[in-house]
């Protein structure tokens, strides 16, 4: 840790010697252990190491951003001398800057090394579970990876973070199989601190795998209707990223986010409450400090309904002249509602209960199109049968302000808390 | 990047071993509405080793480029492969091979332009934007070259040296329609350093023009109207599906962990009008968007025609499912970046053309799309494959009529293939692929335009 603490403020020294009027330097060293199942066997164990050391400089009001990922004193002379290059290359803007003075921190979660021996014996337990569980089940590829990273975040300001994070992630992708009939694959993964629960336990994924068992035999839909779309979880962040993307720095410099004159305004409905909350207890998979260099706090996004917070960066808030967000988003944390999830279902009169979404990029103005993918027909306020050959179209600021209802549970991913969420108005097509 | 002898670490090799020194190199100038939001450099590089023992894999890799650091990933690496080893005991067979030395440098011999003149270059891109298009609501322009330089030792004879680089152009523009943005973007260049992709800014000024009135269209646009709908897919979009509807789903890993395409060799997939060939590195005489020679398992690159006359002909191979299948590799083995194992990918996927003229393929439509340009897609185990449609016009009576709005089309896609009836007798690229798969990958995409029966979403 010393060595690297040395090799950043290194690299600031480096950027003030080379020329620049101001500076930062974000160096992370990281190291990941890595098990990977294929086509349902243990095939892969990787462990990487890497270094990134990130610096800036702003000379006369031009910014250079130059990145290596060696942590040697020529090294780091060499990226200096080229982010000052770049700085001299770019056009000035007055919204170039780096964080104010904080006080110093250090930050840590998590354990700093791997239990390999357990990683195994959790890999080797979803195989055999699987099997036992779920035998159409496929595990195409299952990724159980621990990641441990060192950040120190140093500025000429006299910012000095640094922080250390160990947290282990899984990632599956899985489909179904029966004789010659083969379901749409799906996949799903969360994060955890430990390895205490069966990934069979964690996340949705045996809900995910329950759900693909039923979706080797599908029936495509027919015709056209406007109805009602929950959206499980696993899904929720498509609607959600469309938000997000408009209410952050490109969208609003740019000025064609549809949300440039929402803040303080209703862009949901009232039922909705997204905070985040990456220094939460609630999230294990967070962050300390913002890319910018600024300690991270937890806020709230939408609430119940509102726009309290655009994610503006420090640029993209000088860029715009409106206020900083306290963090970059992400650990999202969304409001439990008041209803079942199985009553959510039953006040469907018709309508998708969708678990994928394969779509394609939404427009600027909020349309979406995709296909319904693992998803089942609901009518009159019963699950009737998994669908294929069918797609969704709307509008994602229009689906927000429809939401009509929330479920009272919510799956923990780990780096996000979300519920089952439906909305009305959503056109469902088929052949 | 400091070129590697990496032969004096094979006597280090204890068991089958890829060993791979690799720099990614990339420069991104980013101008969004004139501000110059982006201007950064970067050069990741390390060296990896991969070490195969009785049917398990290990990996390890280091960003540092020393003798020390190379033995301690060859170290780590053949650890874990015994680690898994010991645990799983699969007693697998050696992998098959077909080895090769190849050296191929795509490396510009023009005097390398300043970060100052990339810059300039597109800020004058940019400048010309906001003075010929002054209705715009806003505009970006994207500049992002990557080069990737490797150098390759295998414990059983393969080594090679590359540098393939690509550059891309993005221009994004956006116009208001009763207050609400509508986006069109399009992508230029390809292989190559920017000495050897960029002209002058005002070289593109055809095509933007061309880029503009579609969007002027667009902005009048209306939805497509849902359902099951006869379209004729421009070439741009035949790549995509090549890519997405059919590539992905013959990925040997992807058969083996359960695709529908599993046990199809042989049998009627499409259309006789259907040929499919994932190209290693040459068509026609010249190099492909992405030309791989030899793939980072060592394994000499070479065209796999996946599909012939409708027949299905192979799956996309690595050495361990080759292995398996029983047949050769054909060198569809890549990783990105040093820290990334190979995995099985495309490489220049295209459907090869056939007779039919574009126009009399439009008036054939009595009803239908013609779709131009696609965003994102993605496949699946079924072969349902999905993408995004940023352009695209109504076809009423044989006619172009007006431009649809943003939707996406789907299909299964063996299906869709076997309603194609007219394929036009042109080819185009497509350069600027970036294909996800755990890892990111370029890729280069291909065909002529199809016309078949699709679904599009829409209102």
């Amino acid at each position: 840790m010393g060595d690297a603490k040395k090799a950043a403020e290194y690299g600031l020294d480096a950027l003030l010697k080379a020329g620049a009027d101001k500076a930062q330097c974000l160096l992370t060293m990281s190291q990941k252990h890595e098990m990977n199942v294929d086509s349902g066997a243990l095939s892969l164990l990787r462990t990487t190491f890497d270094t990134q050391v990130n610096l800036t400089a702003i000379k006369d009001g031009r910014r250079g951003q130059s990145r290596v990922n060696k942590s040697d004193p020529e090294a780091i002379d060499g990226a200096a001398t080229e982010a000052l290059a770049i700085a001299a290359s770019s056009e000035p803007d007055e919204a170039n800057d780096i964080a104010e003075y904080q006080p110093p921190k250090e930050f840590s979660a998590g354990s700093e090394s791997p239990d390999l021996d357990k990683m195994h014996f959790r890999m080797k337990e979803l195989i055999a579970m699987t099997k036992e569980r779920y035998p159409k089940i496929s595990l195409w590829q299952a990724i159980l990876e621990f990641t441990l990273e060192r950040n120190y975040f140093l500025n000429s300001n006299g910012v000095e973070f640094v922080s250390t994070e160990g947290v282990y992630r899984y990632s599956i992708v899985f489909s179904a199989r029966d004789g010659d009939k083969v379901s749409s694959f799906n996949y799903s993964g969360f994060s955890a601190r430990d390895l205490d629960k069966p990934v069979l336990e964690c996340g949705t994924i045996a809900t995910l795998f329950g759900q693909l068992e039923e979706q080797v035999t599908t029936t495509p839909l027919s015709g056209k209707f406007v109805g009602d779309v929950i959206l499980t979880p696993d899904c929720v962040g498509d609607a959600l990223a469309f938000l997000m993307a408009s209410i952050s720095d490109s969208a609003l410099i740019s000025g064609t986010s549809i949300y440039k004159e929402s803040l303080d305004r209703q862009v949901a409905s009232p039922l909705l409450t997204i905070h985040s909350k990456p220094v939460s207890e609630e999230i294990c998979d967070g962050y300390f400090f913002t890319s910018d260099g600024f300690e991270a706090q937890n806020s709230t996004i939408v609430d119940r309904g509102v726009l309290k917070s655009m994610l503006l960066s420090l640029y993209g808030s000088k860029k715009t002249g409106r206020p900083r967000a306290v963090n970059q988003g992400q650990a999202w944390v969304i409001e439990p509602g008041q209803t079942p999830l199985e009553d959510v279902v039953k006040s469907v009169e018709r309508g998708i209960l969708l678990t994928r979404f394969s779509g394609g990029r939404p427009s600027e103005n909020g349309d979406f199109s995709g296909v319904a993918k693992n998803s089942y027909l609901i009518e009159d306020g019963q699950i009737k049968y998994p669908i294929s050959e069918s797609m969704i179209s709307g509008n994602f600021a229009d689906m927000l302000m429809n939401i009509t209802a929330i479920s009272r549970e919510r799956a923990n991913f780990g780096y996000a808390l979300v519920p089952w969420i439906k909305a009305s108005g959503v056109t469902v097509s088929g052949k | 990047m400091v070129r590697f002898d990496l032969r004096e670490y094979a006597s280090l090799f204890s068991a089958y071993t890829e060993l791979r020194v690799q720099e990614n190199r990339n420069v991104s100038v980013v101008f969004v509405k004139g501000n110059n939001t982006t201007n950064a450099r970067s050069a990741i590089s390390g060296v990896s080793a991969r070490v195969y023992k009785g049917g398990s894999w290990g990996f390890s890799s280091s960003p540092e480029l020393t003798p020390e650091a190379i033995k301690s990933v060859v170290k780590a690496a053949t650890d874990n492969a015994a680690f898994l080893d010991l645990r799983e005991k699969k007693g697998k067979p050696p992998l098959p091979a077909k080895n090769a030395v190849s050296e191929n440098d795509f490396s510009t011999k023009k005097p390398k332009l300043t970060q100052k003149q990339l810059v300039e270059y597109m800020k004058e891109l940019d400048g010309y934007i906001a003075r010929t298009y002054p209705n715009l609501t806003s505009r970006t322009v994207v500049l992002n070259s990557l080069e990737m330089e490797k150098t390759l030792l295998t414990s059983d004879g393969s080594s090679s040296h590359s540098m393939i680089p690509r550059t891309i152009v993005a221009v994004v523009m956006s116009m208001e329609r009763d207050g609400k943005p509508v986006e069109l973007s399009k992508t230029y260049g390809g292989l190559g350093q920017p000495e050897d992709v960029l002209g002058s800014p005002l070289d593109l000024s055809d095509l933007i023009e061309e880029q503009y009135q579609h969007l002027v269209r667009k902005s009048e646009g209306v939805f497509a109207n849902a359902g099951l709908r006869t379209c004729v897919l421009d070439a741009d979009l035949a790549g995509i599906l090549a890519h997405e509807a059919i590539g992905h789903t013959i990925e040997a890993d992807i058969v083996m962990a359960g695709s529908v395409a599993s046990g199809w060799i042989g049998k009627e997939v499409a259309s006789p009008l259907i040929t499919l060939v994932d190209f290693a590195n040459t068509f026609d005489g010249a190099p492909c968007p992405v030309p791989v020679y030899i793939d980072d398992e060592g394994t000499k690159a070479e065209d796999a025609v996946v599909i012939d006359g409708g027949v299905l002909k192979t799956f996309l191979h690595n050495r361990e499912s080759a292995g398996h299948f029983g047949v050769q590799p054909t060198g569809n083995a890549r990783a990105y970046l040093f820290s990334d194992e190979p995995l099985i990918r495309m490489r220049n996927t295209a459907f090869l053309p056939g007779k039919s003229k574009l126009q009399e393929m439009i008036e054939s439509v009595e009803d239908g799309y013609y779709l131009m340009r696609p965003s994102n897609g993605q496949a699946d185990s079924t072969s349902e494959f999905m993408f995004g449609i940023t352009l695209g016009y109504e076809i009423k009576n044989g006619k172009l009529g007006k431009a649809i709005r943003d939707t996406t089309i789907s299909g299964i896609a063996f299906d869709v293939l076997k309603t194609v009836t007219m394929v036009s007798d042109d080819m185009k690229w497509s350069c600027s692929g970036m294909c996800g798969k755990k890892q990111m990958i370029p890729v280069g995409m291909g065909g002529p335009a199809i016309k078949c029966k699709v679904n599009i979403g829409g209102r």
